[in-house]
């Protein structure tokens, strides 16, 4: 209301109410969120690839790579991540400030879900994930595994260690959509009697496949694929 | 039935407070949860102690006056119940019950038990009302209303602002009760012309009390002694959307 006075144009202290608005900040993080799971969908996609070979995967990253909107792309997914995160910790210091005594005893009364007490939890997991995946498969910290890079990914993954942590972060990406996707059409108003359930259970299923389809690569490339890569991974033995 | 109980004991809204333990006996259980506490004070007084303070007043589940965070749980363990709808035979001998205030910034403590809830009458003053001049009662067929929207419109009014929304929302939030206030007319053609600036005065309001953000963790709708659907907080952020675009 503030805004509203003291600016000249209405139609851009509208917009800035909306911004400042608890309502509109929860838009747009769920918005920035709903946007980060088109990314999910593309990324799954490319990397279900690993599955085709090496050739397949090596073709499709170089093809990635040769776009030159990439990087406009890779901008933008860095925006939305950075608007998504500084979103949900604005809020949830406005909910901490919202109720300054606790309780001694909170019960509630049986309404949040595994997914919906996990939020802040799984979204740091899943951004340490983030910066570890980024650093190694992109920008190569903790050396090179290969000659390409299909046996650079392959030999990350053959890393026990590696495997495991990226399965409980896509686990976590799961757990973290569980809640996140239903919030989301809520709070977009999503209301209709017999869409909205519906969609809610979609929701619920996207976030199983979308956990399940990632870690499909670790489980696979990590304990079950066959020993193409046996000299990468005989190096990485003997380090 | 014998019970203890740990009631939240504080002087005044600047002192600090904290659990008092207090030994009730002889509850039947035909008692109110309320009754129960009426027992307690009444030995209280003949003690020379200070009564706990908690409001009630209709004592039938329609004021929403009676607002007591019961083990956790807003209003106690019923569900669709207020606390004063609550029976001691929902207990057993020797069962330790914890009671605390409503907690919220927006919420203060006065006495003990009693909060503030002002806030709410605030938001609502903020546009929860119908202002334009509707007329007297026309013909009933002349302005058609969709029997669902009838209902759905008389469920959000059976709001009764008794705050347990906001006290087991883990955000303290009060989406739910200004979801049902701006529900109420927006489903409705006489709340239709007011409805962009209802619904930006009211958020407005909300906001300003200090409430939390709602993050759709449906605690509130499980506490709510009247059952409002979490549906109407999907009406408001669409209302509340539809007017940020189309207001004048
Ligand atoms: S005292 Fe009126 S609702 Fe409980």
């Amino acid at each position: 209301m503030e805004a509203a006075k003291t600016c000249c144009c209405k139609r851009s202290c509208r917009f800035l109410e909306f911004l400042e608005s608890s309502i509109g900040k929860k838009i747009m993080l769920a918005l920035a969120g709903f946007l980060l799971c088109g990314f999910l969908i593309a990324h799954l996609a490319g990397n279900l690839f690993m599955f085709a070979g090496a050739d397949a995967f090596n073709h499709y990253a170089e093809a990635l790579e040769a776009n030159p909107l990439i990087p406009l792309a890779e901008g933008g997914l860095v925006a939305l991540f950075l608007l998504h995160i500084a979103l949900a910790i604005r809020a949830k210091f406005a909910n901490q400030a919202a109720r300054p005594v606790d309780y001694e005893v909170y019960r509630g009364k049986g309404a949040r879900t595994p997914g919906s007490r996990t939020m802040a939890m799984t979204g740091a997991l899943i951004l340490a994930f983030i910066i570890i995946h980024v650093a190694t498969l992109k920008f190569e910290v903790g050396g090179l595994k290969g000659p390409d890079l299909y046996a650079h990914v392959t030999g990350w993954l053959k890393n026990p260690l590696y495997a495991g942590f990226y399965i409980l972060a896509v686990a976590g990406v799961g757990l973290h959509l569980s809640h996140g996707v239903q919030s989301a059409l809520q709070t977009f108003g999503a209301g209709h009697p017999r869409y909205t359930p519906m969609l809610k259970k979609l929701g619920l299923l996207f976030a199983v496949s979308i956990a399940a389809g990632f870690a499909s690569l670790p489980i696979y490339f990590g304990w079950f694929a066959p020993n193409t890569t046996a000299c990468c991974a005989a190096e990485e033995g003997a380090q | 039935m014998n019970l203890t109980l740990k009631v939240w004991r504080q002087k005044d809204a600047k002192s600090p407070g904290g659990l008092v333990e207090y030994q009730v006996s002889g509850v039947s259980n035909d008692m109110s949860f309320l009754e129960m506490l009426d027992i307690l004070n009444e030995e209280l007084v003949v003690k020379g102690e200070d009564a706990i303070c908690f409001d009630h007043d209709c004592r039938e589940g329609i004021c929403g006056m009676c607002a007591l965070m019961i083990d956790g749980q807003a209003h106690g363990k019923d569900k669709a119940a207020t606390s004063c709808q609550l029976h001691m035979r929902r207990y057993q001998d020797g069962d330790t019950i914890t009671i605390e205030p409503f907690r919220a910034k927006a919420f203060p403590v006065v006495k003990d038990l009693v909060v503030d809830r002002s806030a709410f009458d605030r938001i609502q003053a903020a546009g929860g009302f119908v202002s334009v001049g509707t007329g007297g009662a026309v013909d009933a067929n002349c302005l058609p209303v969709p029997k669902q929207n009838a209902e759905k419109a008389l469920d959000a009014a059976s709001c009764i602002g008794c705050g347990a929304c906001v006290a087991a929302c883990p955000n303290a939030s009060a989406m739910l009760f200004v979801a049902a206030k701006v529900s109420q007319y927006a489903l409705l053609p006489q709340g239709r012309p007011e409805r962009e600036k209802r619904a930006l005065a009211m958020r407005s309001a909300m906001d300003a009390e200090g409430f939390g953000h709602c993050s759709n963790e449906y605690e509130c709708e499980a506490a709510c002694p009247k059952d409002i659907k979490v549906s109407n907080i999907a009406r408001l952020n669409r209302e509340f959307l539809r007017a940020s675009v189309l207001a004048e």
